[in-house]
């Protein structure tokens, strides 16, 4: 059974007097361990297609189902819990709490999850650690470089064990090198714990490392390439 | 790696505490602006409370202790006319039973009725009361109201006392005569001569204008009273036991009913201009209390609003995380409780410890002693801290903080995660 299926998936938007056809019937499949990369450039959908596998948006048409879920039939606070128990987010900027350490960003979503306050940080410092960031974990956001933000991002977006893990252009703001180190990282997990990763962005980077490569133009899906 | 969940309010609640205090700080000068406001406002607020509670507590004092009493029975129908034919015509079994009453702490009868003073030089008219000269001292103040001369002497029975501007307009001092006219209970009129030996001098405006004391038995045997009296004036142990001393002064003189004849008043009921002046101060603490509060709340609000707008990103962040409405909604009010507790207590900390310096030292507002007087109030004035006016400021404080926070929490819990990333 896949981990996502979308079928049929539109959504349109008024601009002035014209129609933008954010997404114009995107299909989608991705299984669980998938390392799938949405590419294509500026406009293309990627974003929208992210955002409604994310449950934080609404296709005008199409069905979707998330780990076996309609999530399309869920309420707006059942589709804030969907996502907390089932998806984790990389975001390219602002991705953090910024009066919260590195180690209560981690923990802040197991804290809503209702894991224990000693649980959570044992588990918030071992991901830090495996993102390595150990030694780091009393640092707040502004102590701290973007690669390491990014990071912390990765760590709280695995602590909850989520079924997949959505990153929208992780790596914008990053330098090659630090870019490249963060691909590196979520490539390693996803290989060796099996996690499900969907990576919007036009990096080379990060469409070198795809597994499965969906190439968006004008809404539409228009190339899967599997590697 | 697996996390358990466990469900617990009090750990929920403090992810809303820290960052609700972080975020705080995130803006050091806007939140000590907004404190310090609040300080200063609940401080304002707490001092005038105790200074208004003093007030009205030192008014009421002065005021029951002055002239009224505690209590004071009458035949029924006097309080209504002020006739002196409406006199109990025999006090004895009335002030045994005063007597077997608990909490009484001192009792006096009077005579009073209205009638005309003269001297030499001219006349006015004249509230006349004829006092018990022993007894009078331990239930009013009229004592203490000597500027000069003597307090009347039980073995004087011509002796007389009255106000210092009454003694103006009838161009008399010490040892002078003055006679006084007045109407018996048949109607006829009466006079008789007297000589001042006291000159009085209260501030309230019916003492000094009107009054005139003579003794009691000589009162009554010039207005053919016998041992009849107008008023018996009952002073309790406290304000608290007013009403628990005239149900058992009822439960007393129901025996042989003559209870039905009299009529028992509480000091409220004997002149209700004081408990208006009571009320009219309570109302006006409540006005304060709200325009403080809402000016400052005004400030709170701005705050939290400007606060949300900086963090909306954040909001969107959160939500996208899987943070519900309701737990941002809690998350920006628990920041305003925060805000508004602190500010709150510090204020009332500091407006109660000015309470206290006063309600030891006495605010002295003698420069307006003329004005306080007429209001029955000292010109010392000590501020009364109490537990009620305490859960008044600080619980109207808190409810109002919450209410300042309504609005921008609803915002919060209402922003879409994916518009609010995108802001600017």
């Amino acid at each position: 059974m896949e981990l996502i299926e979308a079928v049929g998936l539109h959504k349109h938007y008024s601009s002035g007097e014209a129609e933008v056809k954010a997404l114009d019937g995107v299909d989608l499949s991705i299984e669980k361990g998938s390392f799938a990369v949405l590419s294509g450039r500026s406009g293309s959908g990627k974003t929208t297609l992210l955002n409604m596998v994310g449950t934080l948006d609404s296709p005008d048409v199409g069905e979707l189902s998330i780990a076996g879920e309609d999530v399309l039939a869920l309420s707006r606070g059942e589709r804030a819990a969907f996502r907390l128990a089932h998806i984790g987010f990389v975001f390219q900027a602002y991705n953090l709490i910024r009066v919260l350490s590195a180690r209560e960003n981690v923990a802040y979503v197991l804290q809503l999850q209702g894991t224990s306050a000693k649980e959570r940080l044992e588990i918030a410092d071992q991901w830090l650690e495996e993102v390595g960031l150990k030694g780091l974990e009393h640092r707040r956001p502004d102590q701290l470089s973007g690669g390491q933000q990014q990071r912390i991002a990765v760590a709280r977006a695995l602590a909850t064990h989520p079924d997949i893990v959505l990153a929208d252009e992780p790596t914008a703001n990053l330098d090659s090198h630090t870019g490249e180190a963060l691909i590196a990282l979520m490539r390693r997990l996803n290989k060796e714990r099996g996690m499900t990763f969907l990576i919007a962005s036009h990096d080379p980077v990060v469409i070198n490392a795809a597994r499965q490569l969906y190439t968006m133009q004008d809404g539409k899906v228009v190339r899967l390439e599997l590697r | 790696m697996n996390p358990s969940r466990r469900f617990s309010i009090l750990d929920k609640l403090s992810i809303y505490l820290r960052l609700g205090s972080r975020n705080l700080w995130l803006h050091p000068a806007r939140t000590l602006l907004t404190m310090g406001a609040l300080v200063i406002g609940i401080a304002a607020l707490t001092f005038l409370s105790a200074l208004n509670d003093g007030w009205l507590q030192n008014m009421r004092e002065n005021f029951v202790l002055t002239e009224t009493g505690h209590i004071q029975i009458h035949a029924k129908g006097f309080q209504e006319s002020q006739q002196i034919s409406d006199a109990i015509k025999d006090p004895t079994a009335l002030i045994q039973a005063v007597d077997r009453v608990a909490d009484v702490r001192a009792w006096t009868s009077r005579v009073s009725t209205s009638g005309l003073a003269s001297a030499a030089g001219a006349n006015a008219g004249a509230l006349i009361i004829g006092i018990d000269v022993v007894r009078e001292p331990k239930v009013s103040r009229f004592r203490e109201f000597l500027h000069a001369g003597e307090w009347m002497k039980s073995n004087d029975p011509r002796a007389l006392m009255l106000g210092t501007v009454l003694a103006e307009k009838l161009e008399v001092g010490l040892g002078d005569k003055v006679v006084l006219m007045a109407q018996t209970p048949s109607g006829d009129l009466a006079s008789e001569v007297f000589r001042v030996r006291g000159l009085l001098q209260s501030g309230v405006m019916d003492i000094d204008n009107m009054m005139v004391m003579i003794p009691l038995e000589t009162a009554q045997q010039w207005l053919d009273l016998n041992h009849g009296v107008t008023n018996i004036v009952i002073r309790t142990d406290s304000f608290e036991l007013v009403d628990s001393v005239a149900a058992g002064l009822k439960q007393e003189l129901q025996v042989g009913a003559a209870v039905e004849k009299l009529e028992i008043l509480r000091w409220m009921e004997i002149d209700p201009m004081a408990q208006q002046w009571t009320e009219m101060a309570d109302v006006y603490t409540w006005i304060v209390l709200a325009i403080v509060i809402i000016v400052v709340l005004a400030e709170v609000l701005n705050t939290m609003l400007m606060s949300m707008h900086d963090r909306i990103r954040e909001f969107g962040l959160m939500g996208a995380l899987g943070t519900q409405g309701s737990q941002l909604f809690a998350m920006m009010i628990w920041e305003t409780v925060i805000l508004v507790s602190v500010g709150g207590l510090l204020g009332y900390g500091l407006g109660a410890w000015i309470g206290y310096y006063y309600s030891v030292h006495g605010l002295d507002l003698t420069a307006f002693a003329t004005a306080f007087s007429f209001m029955y109030m000292s010109p010392v004035v000590y501020p009364v801290l109490s537990i009620e006016s305490a859960v008044r400021i600080i619980g109207a404080a808190i409810v109002g903080a919450a209410l300042a926070g309504i609005y921008p929490a609803w915002k919060a819990s209402k922003l879409d995660p994916v518009e609010a990333m995108r802001e600017l």
